[in-house]
């Protein structure tokens, strides 16, 4: 079987069992073909923390090389997001504040709690302001930090000067993280920063 | 000729001369190999929304080495023709919104399914498989049936949407677009790949409501004189 054709027919996250059934060939000639598509460069290998099992995510992607946002994210957090689209980065490695941004950005309610586990790795946080600030979502970015503080561990404390800058000011209107989408829970760090915070208290069991 | 593998160089090293961000989208046969379907292409294919862009662009291609060529060797007559720029085997087809015949629309902006960053500052988007179809259409070299064909066979195209499309183009002016797509469609399927029938139906019911128009169009207007 050519290569192209056996990566058509393997496209997505695959082990060595569904191989064997999916293809049905017996493990021997299953071995083979990841060996073949690893060699093309089509195959990422993940295990298992628990069971010690392999998982093969086979994608022509994996050939580009290249990195992206969403695999900053799922090596830093307990909540594992399949990308919705591609998007790589290539000759530089994006720093956590930008991952954290672009996630905010993206508004869907699973990447932005799988990110929340990067406020624990942020160190730059003025390259974080400024960021914010470029994309007009400062008060996202300190909201979401005080719901961090709050449900995810080892979260460091945040300089007084960017609550200082980021706080709204009287006449501003409250805004959505996720358009439409609030919590009940949270009121008071919505209040502070006049925000509506899209997620509840047993969102982040995960964290803990 | 250019391999997926030099391909991700070049523009790399394009990404790291760029000093001012720019956005460009892949179509053509540069789009097919990000998809996997093609191995090598002979140009990269770059359609840009911003003029600015595009000279941002060959400005950083020109201090690599990339020199101009004229392009109505490949495209001889035809309209909306690339800047190209080209070194050794390798060329940069450069379009500025319209390929030839079509507007590389707001629609198949949205639709882009990939985006690759080079460096900082150089950011291309990939087009949708089925938007691939057009732009193939409106080029329509020889290679270009083949590469259609091939995203026919393996992929999920929405028929629906590339009808769809092809009313966008018509409402940008381009009244052609459903008999050149149609036509397009056609000469596929008389290599053996299958269309729906009920697709190539439409376009050319189409194709005739809008001859119609033209022509009522074209009456009124000497109507019109004669008065």
């Amino acid at each position: 079987m050519k290569t192209e054709l056996l990566l058509k027919r393997l496209e997505g996250v695959q082990t060595i069992d569904s191989i064997i059934k999916l293809l049905k060939v017996d493990r021997q000639k299953a071995t083979y073909y990841v060996y073949r598509l690893r060699k093309a460069g089509y195959i990422k290998t993940l295990r298992s923390s628990t069971t010690g099992q392999r998982f093969y995510r086979i994608s022509f992607q994996n050939k580009l090389k290249g990195i992206s946002y969403y695999d900053i994210i799922n090596k830093h957090s307990p909540i594992q997001i399949v990308a919705p689209m591609v998007y790589k980065i290539y000759g530089r490695k994006p720093s956590n504040e930008e991952t954290l941004i672009f996630a905010i950005k993206t508004q869907s309610v699973r990447t932005i709690l799988a990110a929340m586990a990067l406020y624990r790795k942020i160190d730059n946080w003025m390259e974080l302001y400024h960021l914010a600030k470029e994309n007009h979502i400062e008060r996202q970015v300190g909201a979401l930090y005080d719901v961090a503080r709050l449900n995810v561990t080892k979260v460091r404390r945040m300089p007084k000067r960017f609550s200082k800058i980021s706080l709204p000011k009287d006449n501003y209107p409250f805004e959505y993280i996720i358009p439409g989408l609030r919590s009940e829970e949270y009121r008071e760090i919505g209040n502070k920063w006049k925000i509506y915070i899209p997620f509840n208290k047993t969102d982040f069991e995960v964290f803990k | 000729m250019i391999i997926i593998e030099d391909q991700q160089k070049l523009l790399l090293a394009i990404g790291e001369t760029i000093e001012k961000p720019i956005t460009a989208y892949a179509i053509g046969g540069t789009a097919m190999m990000f998809n996997g379907l093609k191995n090598a292409t002979l140009d990269i294919d770059i359609v840009f929304t911003k003029e600015e862009d595009r000279t941002i662009f060959i400005d950083a291609i020109k201090k690599i080495g990339y020199r101009h060529m004229n392009s109505t060797v490949v495209y001889g007559a035809k309209s909306n023709q690339p800047k190209m720029y080209s070194l050794d085997t390798e060329r940069f087809d450069l379009f500025l919104i319209d390929v030839i015949d079509f507007a590389f629309s707001e629609d198949m902006q949205k639709r882009i399914t990939q985006i690759h960053e080079y460096g900082k500052n150089l950011k291309i988007c990939i087009a949708h498989p089925q938007d691939i179809i057009i732009m193939k259409c409106a080029t329509d070299r020889t290679k270009d049936l083949e590469d259609a064909k091939k995203i026919i066979e393996t992929q999920k195209i929405d028929w629906n949407a590339l009808v769809q499309e092809a009313a966008t183009q018509v409402r940008f002016g381009r009244k052609e677009a459903y008999f050149d797509l149609g036509e397009f469609l056609e000469k596929i399927q008389q290599t053996g790949t299958k269309i729906p029938q009920e697709t190539l139906d439409k376009l050319f019911d189409l194709s005739m409501k809008e001859t119609k128009k033209k022509k009522q169009n074209q009456k009124k207007h000497i109507n019109h004189q004669h008065l």
